[in-house]
């Protein structure tokens, strides 16, 4: 079966860190979006992969396309000017053959369990198209998909008015037959038109009942990279790190090639080192933070629950808690995500004009790629700062 | 409780014999076996786990046979080890036998066995048959008579099949008690403990009663008396369970897809013949004294059943726990004995309905599949037709038992002139009314509780209150929990509470209550009150209820609002929910949902 996965998208929810790239590419634990979703896919036996890009295109195909040599057949179709879900998947229309099914995939959504394997179990059991579903982890998200006891999806409500609905919701992995493009052509390329109208002509779910996560927010960065480091089952410290005297190691950590941790350094698992990346001596590392590659940690920091993408430098003495930082980040010495008010009100973020409630008590800074931060700065809760941004210094002596 | 499946046909077997014993697995799955028959004789593997872990390890499908016996067992006699499971052969090796029940006498028979120089491998109380057919066998030289011979001999309960090199064609098997049926097909035969053995295969079943064996070849069977040798001639059921519904149909498990069966299987009793309720509730009415009587979730049902009949019927009908019963009961002619078990062979309740029986009082049964011992015991049986039921936890069968009560009770009502017709026929209507509501439960409500059930996933102890007909609820939705999550769960009435359990209460004490609707006022006041009992002293409130959203914010730490429906329906609803959530509270924590641990689906033991 050929899949066809959706990465064209400028999730603009999720900037700053959509501003730079598509979300596909976004790193947690130590792997893409993207690369999570190929593992399972080539797992569950598929290997003939279309992806739909546009948004920061060469992002992706740049640094997928240099790794074309494991059995898999993958190709990039352009999804152009055109908008929408139901555009992107009309962009792969001629690459299926009619009477032929394909699974496809909404790139922004994640497991760390193989849901391709399940909904092609639920497909062959059904002989005919099926949505995988699931029930969301917050009220917010709830949909609704009616199902009758066969299985059958009988009715969809995508976004379902006030709050008296909360049930499955599609989890963005389909089984569909090529005459799929056909009711989208009908529809006007609108994706919940035709899948409504698939439903009517027979459609099976296929229940997920593991972890699943779709990421629109920035702060839903964190919740993934929880959940892939949720699923790790062993540690694995690689032969060309250096690894100094007066570790604390505990739990599942993962330190990648020509890393360098030095001395009295504090690793609590579960957390990711990336390729060549400083950890300096007596930092602390506690539990769900990810470091990529050819980053560098400063004497005495403290990192928490945060995902620092390549090349961010975090100065001495600082404290990064619940915070996600981007590519080529620098953070100055003695600089502090506060991650919590004084009254422990879950933190509000603002997206685009609006604030909007994260129902998280503890929240810190979500940091855009290449922005700079001086020294000594204390960052209020639920930040967002827009990628190349430069915050001065703060002193509280001067040569004046 | 064990499985028994045997196949005989024309080509290889394997598979239908690997697939027959997997669909019996729910009987028991501790260890597994089975004897082929091929062109060198007798080829016996066996080995502790479940089927499938089974028949990969010993490669048991490599195996080329046209007769086969299999055996998936849970241990009553002996320990589960390699040399406690079945099949067991004889000294010479000529007989291979598989066996579920108890043979009481085992030990006598043994003994003396061991007199006569046959040696013993396992700790079984079955070994002793595979013995004793060789020796009969050297007697009479015919398979047929050693096993006449050998069951005048037995005591206790059995469901036999065997496999004897003499005679390589053939498969034998026996009854006495324990369930056995045979499956007739063109060019193959079954034997299986119930239809699950073969029902992928053919539908045409034949049932085996109690003193009765069989011989069956890959084109004929034959059927007969252990007593006399007489041929009977027995008619073939038609089975119209298709096994498609026996299968998961894409539910991650068959808990959750018999939960949304519920609508259908409630409405099959809304269908039942209404002239045979009749009758029960005439039965009911005749008799001077009626006892309830079921173990485990059916013990709960009599219990709901118990709440109903005083409400609809103004009759107080005892609910006893049917391994309590002989204890408890005194019954004479004069009495009805009611009992309630979606399997027919549970092993205290047909206790208690023989014990009835002896008594010569008169015996009744909501039973869900049919031709079980018991649906053959009593004196008037009523089929719930709920279809199978493989989740060890029952769930579609409990509701559909308490829906069958309730009509009987109204029907009751109604024959006492308690009820009016027209409430009759309003509370008749308002029943209609369930599976449409169950339906919209299940479809709009089941992400709240499976967000709160994610929630608080890692409470270890919870207290389920309920008032009334929502006691007996609670009892089981904490049964669900226990059996299911293996959370502790305890089910208490409300007014209970100030009687002691509440100085346990405190911020780390979890509660759910289950709230009726308002128009119940005296209950729903009653229940609210054990509410702010419980909020009063910090513990943590689950409050199931029927009201506005908003109405009751401040009395509950997390609510979960259902729709505004009739008192005599919400009870059900609320067991929906209590299902639900320990179905979703099992999922987080990753149990083994179908097949929990330490439980088998009927338990057939004492």
């Amino acid at each position: 079966m050929k899949a066809v996965i959706l990465a064209a998208g400028n999730a603009p929810n999720l900037s700053p860190f959509s501003d730079t790239r598509p979300i596909a590419m976004m790193r947690v634990a130590g792997q893409t979006l993207f690369d999570n979703s190929l593992h399972l896919l080539k797992q569950s036996g598929i290997h003939d992969i279309f992806v739909v890009v546009e948004h920061q295109k060469e992002k992706l195909i740049s640094a997928i396309g240099e790794r074309m040599d494991d059995g898999l057949s993958l190709h990039f179709v352009e999804q152009g000017r055109s908008r929408g879900i139901g555009r992107a998947v009309l962009g792969v229309k001629d690459k299926i053959q009619p009477g032929e099914y394909f699974l496809l995939v909404y790139g922004d959504t994640l497991t760390a369990e193989n849901i391709f394997s399940k909904v092609q179990q639920s497909f062959h059991a059904f002989k005919g198209p099926v949505a995988s579903i699931c029930l969301p982890p917050s009220n917010q998200m709830f949909g609704n998909v009616f199902l009758n006891a066969q299985m059958k999806i009988t009715r969809l409500i995508e976004k379902p008015k006030g709050d008296n609905l909360g049930n499955y919701v599609l989890s963005g992995v389909f089984i569909l037959p090529a005459s799929f493009f056909n009711l989208l052509e009908k529809n006007g390329a609108n994706m919940e038109k035709a899948l409504k109208e698939i439903v009517g002509e027979g459609m099976h779910a296929s229940m997920w009942e593991d972890d699943w996560l779709d990421i629109v927010y920035p702060w839903q960065i964190l919740e993934a990279n929880k959940v892939l480091m949720d699923s790790w089952q062993t540690s694995r410290i690689s032969k060309s790190a250096t690894l100094e005297a007066n570790l604390t190691i505990q739990g599942t950590v993962v330190v990648d090639d020509g890393a360098i941790i030095k001395a009295g350094a504090v690793l609590e698992g579960p957390c990711y080192i990336g390729k060549g990346t400083y950890v300096g001596n007596n930092s602390l590392v506690r539990s769900y933070s990810s470091l990529g590659n050819q980053c560098s940690v400063g004497y005495g920091v403290e990192l928490k629950n945060c995902v620092v993408l390549d090349g961010a430098r975090i100065g001495r003495l600082s404290f990064i808690g619940d915070s996600v930082l981007g590519e080529g980040v620098d953070i100055g010495a003695g600089t502090m995500t506060v991650n919590r008010s004084l009254e422990q009100k879950p933190v509000a973020v603002k997206i685009g004009k609006k604030a909007l409630p994260t129902g998280l008590s503890k929240l810190g800074a979500f940091i855009g790629d290449g922005a700079v931060i001086g020294a000594g700065n204390t960052i209020q809760p639920g930040t967002v700062i827009p990628p190349g941004k430069t915050w001065s210094a703060c002193y509280s002596i001067t040569q004046r | 409780m064990c499985g028994i499946s045997a196949v005989v046909g024309m080509k290889n077997i394997s598979q239908a014999l690997f697939e027959g014993i997997r669909n019996l697995e729910y009987r028991g799955y501790d260890s597994c076996g089975v004897a082929l028959m091929n062109g060198r004789g007798l080829v016996i593997k066996k080995n502790i786990g479940g089927v499938e872990e089974f028949f990969r390890k010993e490669h048991v499908l490599e195996i080329s046979s046209q007769v086969g016996i299999a055996h998936t067992r849970w241990a009553t006699h002996g320990k589960v080890t390699r040399n406690n499971t079945h099949p067991f052969t004889s000294c010479d090796g000529k007989f291979a036998v598989v066996h579920n029940g108890i043979i009481s006498n085992y030990r006598l028979l043994r003994n003396q066995l061991q007199k006569e120089g046959h040696v013993f491998e396992s700790e079984t109380d079955t070994e002793v048959i595979p013995h004793l057919l060789e020796k009969f066998h050297k007697e009479t030289k015919s398979p047929e008579a050693a096993l006449v011979k050998t069951l005048h001999l037995l005591e206790g309960s059995f469901a036999l099949a065997f496999l004897c090199a003499h005679d390589p064609e053939q498969i034998y098997c026996a009854k006495r008690e324990s369930p056995l049926m045979l499956g007739i097909g063109d060019e193959i035969k079954f034997i299986g403990s119930d239809f699950n053995a073969f029902i992928d295969y053919t539908k045409n079943a034949v049932i085996i009663d109690d003193g009765e064996y069989a011989v069956i070849s890959r084109a004929t069977y034959v059927v007969k008396n252990a007593i006399t040798g007489e041929e009977i001639v027995k008619p073939i059921t038609q089975l119209d369970w298709d096994s498609e519904t026996s299968k998961k149909g894409g539910y991650p498990h068959y808990m959750l897809k018999e939960i949304y069966e519920q609508p259908q299987t409630v409405s099959n009793v809304l269908d039942l013949e209404e002239a045979s309720l009749d009758e029960l509730a005439e039965m009911i009415h005749e008799s001077r004294h009626t006892h309830f009587t079921g173990v485990g979730s059916t013990y709960y049902v009599a219990n709901f059943a118990k709440y109903v009949f005083a409400w609809l019927a103004r009759e107080f009908i005892p609910a006893t726990s049917s391994d309590e019963f002989v204890s408890l009961a005194s019954v004479g002619p004069d009495n009805l004995v009611m009992a309630v078990s979606q399997s027919g062979e549970t092993y205290d309740t047909l206790t208690a309905l023989k014990f009835a029986k002896a008594s010569k009082a008169k015996t009744a049964a909501v039973v869900n599949v049919m031709g079980s011992s018991m649906a053959r015991l009593v004196d008037k049986v009523i089929l719930q037709g709920s279809g199978p039921e493989i989740c060890v936890i029952s769930t579609k069968a409990v509701i559909s038992q308490m829906m069958v009560m309730t009509l009987i009770a109204l029907r009751l009502g109604l024959r006492k002139k308690v009820l009016k017709k027209k409430a009759f026929e309003r509370h008749l209507a308002d029943l209609g009314e369930l599976p449409g509501i169950i339906q919209s439960i299940l479809n709009e409500r089941s992400g709240f509780i499976h967000r709160i059930a994610h929630r608080y996933a890692h409470i270890k102890h919870w207290l389920y209150l309920g008032r009334g007909m929502y006691y007996p609820v609670a009892l089981e939705s904490a049964l669900k929990m226990k059996e299911v999550a293996y959370v502790h769960a305890e089910g208490m009435p409300g007014g209970f509470l100030k009687h002691g359990t509440l100085a346990l209460i405190d911020e780390n004490i979890y509660s759910i209550v289950f709230i009726p609707p308002r128009e119940d006022q005296e209950l729903y006041q009653a229940t609210l009150h054990s509410v702010e009992e419980v909020r009063a002293r910090s513990g943590f409130v689950l409050g199931i209820h029927f009201d506005e959203r908003g109405k009751n914010k401040d009395l509950f730490s997390e609510e979960l609002i259902l729709p505004a429906v009739s008192p005599l329906v919400a009870p059900f609803i609320q067991l929906v929910i209590g299902q639900l959530f320990s179905y979703f509270t099992a999922t987080t924590l990753k149990r083994n949902v179908d097949k929990p641990r330490s439980l088998a689906k009927s338990v057939t033991v004492g």
